[in-house]
C-alpha cells in the first residue's frame, strides 16, 4: 500500500522535473532570441520593427486575441459539453460531434478571412473564428471527460441521496478535470498558433512580423515573429500543464 | 455563387486535385517517416519518450510560424508547402505508431522469434499489422489537420484550394473575392471528408480480419 | 430462527432496521412488451437480511433499486417502516437508506473519511460529528482509523474499498441497508472474509439489509430470508436458507441450489452457536516450563499464545513446550483461525489443512475465544438434521402472514388484479422461462 503512496509521489516529483526542465529551455531559448535581436547585423527597417515597444506591443496583442477568445470558448463550450451529456441532449451530442469534428477540417486561415468580409473589426473577426475554431477540443473533451466518469460512481452517489447536481459537481465534473484541462490546453496552443493568421486582416498580433517579413523580404524579422509565436504557443502549453499538474484531483 | 463555381469549375477542379494529392502524398511520406522512426525507438523506453515530446512539441508549433521559417531557406513554391505539411503530418502517426507497436503483446513477439522468423519478419508480418489500426487512427488525425495546414501553405504560393482564400483575401470587398473565399474553405472541408472515408474504407482493406472489430 | 437469541446474547444491540414493503410494484419501460418487474409484493421483515437470487436478468437488481427508487417504479407502493414513501423526494430518501455496490464505488478523488462524511455532511451534521462518526466506521469494518482516514480508494486493496463502502453505507445510521452484488468484484478468499466480516457487522448494527447476489452459497451464508427469482422479478420461493435447502419449492430451485445441498446445511450453523472447548492461554515471555505445567494441569495437550489484546499468536504442543525457553511474540502465519461468525463449513475447511485437526475460535476484535475440533462439527450435523426435522412444522408463519407464503400470495394478488387469463398466460410464461433459465444454470455451470 505505502509502495503505492511513494509511486505516485516520485510520479509526481519527476512530473516537476519535467515541467521545469521545458520552461529552463523555452526561456533559454527566448534568451538567445533576445541577444540575437540585440547584437545582430540588422538594418534600419528590421531594427524598427524589431524595437523592444513595437515587440512587445505585437505580444500583448497576440496574448489578447488568444486569451479573450480563450475565454469566449471556456465559457461557451464547458457548459455546452455540459449539457450534452445530460438526459434527452444526450443523444443529439454524436451528430453535434461529428459535426463539430469536420468543422476543424475548415481551415483556419478561410474562417478568419471569411469572417472578415461580415466583421469589420478585423480584431473582433479573428475572435470570432479563433473561438469557431478552438471550441472543439474543450467541447470534445468536457463531453468524453464526463462520459468516461464511471457509471458506477454515479449510481453510488445517486444511491447515497445526492441530487443530479450534486453528482454533477461533486462526482463527473471533478473527476473530468483531467480530460477538460488537457482540452483547454490544447485548445489555448491551437489559439496562439491560429492568432497569427490575424494579421491578415488587420487583427494585429505577432502574425504581423511573419507577414511583414515576408512581403518586405525582412527574413531576421520573419524568423523573430515565428520563433516568438512558437515558443510563446510552448509558454502556453507549459502553463497548462503546471496547472493540470495541479489541479488534478488527489487520489488519481 | 453558383455562376462563380460554374464559371470556374475547371481551375477549382484542378486546384482541388492539387490540394489533394499534395496532403496524400505528403501523408504517405510522412507515414513512412513515422513508422520508420517508431520502428527505431519504440524499444527503447528513452528515445521512445524522446520522440513522443518531440511530437509533442512539434504540435505546439504554429503552422504559419513554420511556414515563415521555412521561406528563408527554401524561398516560395511546393518545396517548402511539402516540407511544412509532411512535418506536422509525421507528428501524430509517429504519437500513434509508438504507441500501437509498444502494445504488441511481447508474448506475441516472443513466439514469433520461437518460431523462427527474423527480427525484421517479426516486425512486418506480426508487429506491424497488430499496430495497424491503432497507426490507421493517427493518420486519420493527420489527415484532418494537414487539410487546413495545406490551405495556409498557399501563403507561400502552395498549390492547392488555400490559393482561393488568398485571393479572395487580396481582393477583400471586390467582386467574387467572398465567393473565392467560401470556395477554398468549402472545398477543404469536402476533401477532408473525401479523404476521411477513403481511409476508412483503406482502414477495413488493410486490418486482418481477426483484430477487426 | 436459532441464532437470533445468541447473536442477542452476543451483542445486546438493538433491532435498528426498519421493515420494508413492496405492494404490488411494477417497473415496465417503454418498448418493451414484457414488464422488468412485474406486480411484486414483498414485505422484508426489520433487522433482517434477505437475499434476493436469481439467474441475471431476472429483475432481483431492479426490484433492489426500486426500493430506494434509483428506478422509479411504474406502478405500486414503496412502504419504508409505516412511511410510505413512492412520493417523497427521492434524494432525501437515499440519504436515509444505505446503498453498496459491486467494488465500493468509492469515489476516487475524495479520501476514505470524504467518501464516508459524504451522507451526514448532506444532512448537515458538524464537522466533529462526522469525524467521530468516521472514525466510529473505520473501527466497525475492521480498518484503522489514523492509517485509513486520509488515504484515497486507490490506494486500498478490493476488499479494503468494499469495507470502506459498507462503512459509507452506515454512515448516516440509515435503518435500511441495500447492496447490489456487493462481494462480486473480489478474490473468493476475499469475499469469504467480507461476508464474515457482513455477518459481525450486522450483528452490531441489526439493520434491515437487502442484498442482491446470483451466488447461492452465498445468499444461504449471509441471508435470514432468500427470495429466489425467476424471469420478470417472479418470486419463486421466499424462506429461510434451512428450509429452501430441505424444500425446494420446484425444480428451478432445486437446480438453482445445485448439488450438495446437505454440505450447504454446514453453511448454516456458524461456530458461535456449537460449544467451544476451552484452552490454556498463556502470553509470550512466559517460560517453557511454566506453560507446560499449566497445560499438564488443565490435562489440555496445547496451549494459545495470546498477546495483550488476547489475539491468539502461536498454538504450542506440549512436545513443542518442552523444546521451547521462552515463549516469544511471533504471530505464526499458518495458525488455523477461524472467526466466530464463519460457518462451520468454513471451520471444517480450516481444521481439514490444519494439521491439528482443530482450529482456534477468535470472537470480536479477533479476541481468543476457544477451540473447535471435528467431532464438535460432527456434534453440530446431527444436531442440525434433527433441528431441519423439527422446523417442518416451525412457525415460518410468523413473517408468513405476509412474506411467507408470497408465491401463492402473488400469485393470487395477480389473478385479482390481472385479468384471468392473463394470469395464467403468465403462469405458462413463467413455466417456460423456467426450463430456459435451468438451461442457462447448467450452461455456466459447465
Amino acid at each position: 500500500m505505502s509502495d503505492t503512496a511513494t509511486r505516485v509521489e516520485s510520479s509526481r516529483k519527476s512530473g516537476w522535473r519535467l515541467l521545469i526542465i521545458q520552461i529552463v529551455a523555452i526561456l533559454a531559448v527566448l534568451a538567445a532570441v533576445c541577444i540575437w535581436i540585440t547584437v545582430a547585423p540588422l538594418s534600419a527597417t528590421e531594427r524598427g520593427t524589431l524595437a523592444p515597444a513595437a515587440l512587445w506591443n505585437s505580444t500583448v496583442q497576440h496574448l489578447s486575441l488568444t486569451f479573450v477568445s480563450g475565454v469566449i470558448v471556456l465559457v461557451i463550450a464547458i457548459p455546452l459539453g455540459v449539457l450534452l451529456t445530460r438526459g434527452p441532449l444526450r443523444k443529439a451530442s454524436g451528430p453535434i460531434l461529428a459535426i463539430a469534428n469536420f468543422g476543424q477540417a475548415a481551415p483556419a486561415i478561410g474562417l478568419v478571412v471569411l469572417l472578415s468580409v461580415f466583421i469589420s473589426s478585423g480584431y473582433w473577426a479573428s475572435i470570432t473564428a479563433l473561438v469557431l475554431y478552438a471550441a472543439l477540443p474543450v467541447l470534445r473533451n468536457t463531453m468524453l471527460g464526463i462520459r468516461a466518469v464511471d457509471q458506477r460512481l454515479i449510481e453510488a452517489g445517486r444511491g447515497m441521496g445526492m441530487s443530479a447536481a450534486a453528482v454533477l459537481f461533486r462526482v463527473e465534473l471533478p473527476l473530468a478535470v483531467p480530460v477538460m484541462l488537457s482540452g483547454v490546453r490544447t485548445a489555448l496552443v491551437l489559439l496562439v498558433g491560429t492568432a497569427t493568421l490575424a494579421a491578415f486582416v488587420n487583427g494585429g498580433g505577432l502574425g504581423l512580423l511573419i507577414t511583414t517579413g515576408v512581403s518586405l523580404y525582412l527574413y531576421s524579422v520573419l524568423i523573430a515573429g515565428a520563433v516568438i509565436v512558437a515558443l510563446l504557443a510552448l509558454v502556453v502549453d507549459w502553463a497548462g500543464r503546471v496547472v493540470e499538474h495541479v489541479a488534478r484531483p488527489k487520489g488519481l | 455563387m453558383w455562376d462563380y463555381i460554374s464559371s470556374r469549375l475547371e481551375a477549382i477542379g484542378f486546384s482541388a486535385w492539387q490540394h489533394f494529392s499534395l496532403v496524400a502524398q505528403c501523408l504517405i511520406l510522412a507515414v513512412v517517416i513515422a513508422v520508420v522512426i517508431a520502428a527505431l525507438v519504440y524499444r527503447r523506453p528513452a528515445l521512445a519518450s524522446v520522440a513522443n515530446s518531440v511530437s509533442a512539441i512539434g504540435l505546439t508549433i504554429p503552422a504559419f510560424a513554420l511556414v515563415g521559417l521555412m521561406i528563408a531557406p527554401l524561398g516560395f513554391g511546393v518545396t517548402p508547402a511539402v516540407v511544412t505539411v509532411t512535418f506536422f503530418a509525421v507528428l501524430p502517426v509517429l504519437r500513434n505508431a509508438i504507441v500501437g507497436l509498444g502494445g504488441v503483446d511481447p508474448a506475441l513477439v516472443e513466439s514469433a522469434r520461437g518460431i523462427g522468423m527474423s527480427r525484421m519478419r517479426t516486425f512486418v508480418r506480426v508487429e506491424l499489422p497488430l499496430a495497424w489500426p491503432v497507426i490507421l487512427g493517427g493518420i486519420r488525425v493527420s489527415a484532418q489537420m494537414i487539410m487546413g495546414i495545406a490551405a495556409v501553405a498557399a501563403y507561400v504560393l502552395g498549390p492547392g484550394l488555400g490559393g482561393f482564400i488568398f485571393s479572395g483575401l487580396s481582393r477583400l470587398g471586390g467582386a467574387g473575392a467572398t465567393e473565392s473565399i467560401v470556395v477554398g474553405v468549402v472545398g477543404v472541408v469536402l476533401l477532408a471528408l473525401v479523404l476521411d472515408l477513403l481511409l476508412v474504407g483503406l482502414g477495413r482493406l488493410t486490418t486482418p480480419r481477426g483484430i477487426r472489430v | 430462527m436459532s441464532d437470533t437469541t445468541t447473536t442477542i446474547e452476543q451483542a445486546p444491540a438493538e433491532v435498528s432496521g426498519r421493515p420494508i414493503r413492496l405492494d404490488d410494484v411494477t417497473k415496465r419501460y417503454p418498448g418493451q412488451t414484457k414488464p422488468a418487474v412485474d406486480g411484486i409484493t414483498l414485505e422484508i421483515p426489520a433487522g433482517k437480511v434477505v437475499m434476493f437470487v436469481g439467474p441475471s436478468g431476472c429483475g432481483k437488481t431492479t426490484t433492489l433499486k426500486m426500493i430506494n427508487r434509483l428506478i422509479e417504479p411504474t406502478t405500486g407502493r414503496i412502504v419504508l417502516g409505516d412511511e410510505d414513501v413512492t412520493a417523497i423526494d427521492g434524494d432525501e430518501l437515499r440519504r436515509r437508506i444505505g446503498y453498496v455496490i459491486q467494488a465500493g464505488g468509492l469515489f476516487p478523488h475524495m479520501t476514505v473519511a470524504t467518501n464516508i462524511g459524504l451522507v451526514p455532511k448532506m444532512l448537515g451534521w458538524d464537522k466533529e460529528r462526522i469525524a467521530a462518526r468516521v472514525d466510529e466506521l473505520l473501527e466497525l469494518v475492521s480498518l484503522d482509523p489514523d492509517t485509513y482516514r486520509d488515504r484515497y480508494p486507490r490506494e486500498l486493496s478490493g476488499g479494503q474499498q468494499q469495507r470502506v463502502g459498507v462503512a459509507r453505507a452506515l454512515a448516516a445510521d440509515p435503518p435500511v441497508l441495500l447492496m447490489d452484488e456487493p462481494f462480486g468484484a473480489v478474490d473468493p478468499i476475499t469475499r469469504q472474509r467480507l461476508q464474515d466480516e457482513l455477518i459481525r457487522i450486522q450483528d452490531e448494527v441489526q439493520k434491515t439489509m437487502v442484498i442482491v447476489t446470483h451466488d447461492f452459497d452465498e445468499a444461504v451464508k449471509l441471508g435470514d430470508w432468500i427470495v429466489v427469482f425467476e424471469e420478470g422479478a417472479r418470486i419463486v420461493q421466499y424462506d429461510t436458507p434451512e428450509r429452501i435447502l430441505a424444500e425446494p419449492a420446484n425444480e428451478f430451485v432445486e437446480n438453482f441450489i445445485g448439488s450438495g445441498a446437505g454440505l450447504k446445511q454446514l453453511t448454516l450453523r456458524r461456530v458461535r452457536d456449537v460449544d467451544v472447548a476451552s484452552a490454556v492461554t498463556v502470553s509470550p515471555g512466559t517460560s517453557g516450563k511454566d506453560a507446560l505445567q499449566k497445560a499438564e494441569n488443565a490435562g489440555h495437550g496445547h496451549v494459545v499464545v495470546v498477546d495483550e489484546r488476547e489475539r491468539p499468536l502461536q498454538w504450542l504442543s506440549r512436545r513443542q513446550l518442552a523444546r521451547i525457553e521462552t515463549i516469544d511474540a511471533k504471530a505464526d502465519p499458518a495458525l488455523p483461525v477461524v472467526g466466530s461468525s464463519a460457518t462451520l463449513n468454513d471451520a471444517l475447511d480450516t481444521m481439514l489443512v490444519s494439521s491439528a485437526g482443530a482450529a482456534l475460535v477468535t470472537g470480536r476484535r479477533d479476541r481468543f475465544e476457544g477451540v473447535i475440533d471435528v467431532e464438535t462439527v460432527m456434534d453440530a450435523i446431527r444436531d442440525a438434521r434433527a433441528n431441519a426435522a423439527n422446523s417442518e412444522g416451525a412457525p415460518v408463519g410468523m413473517n408468513s402472514g405476509s412474506i411467507g407464503l408470497t408465491p401463492s400470495l402473488v400469485a393470487a394478488g395477480e389473478a385479482a388484479q390481472v385479468a384471468p387469463d392473463a394470469g395464467s398466460d403468465s403462469a405458462a410464461g413463467a413455466a417456460g422461462s423456467t426450463e430456459g433459465t435451468t438451461d442457462t444454470e447448467r450452461g455456466a455451470a459447465g
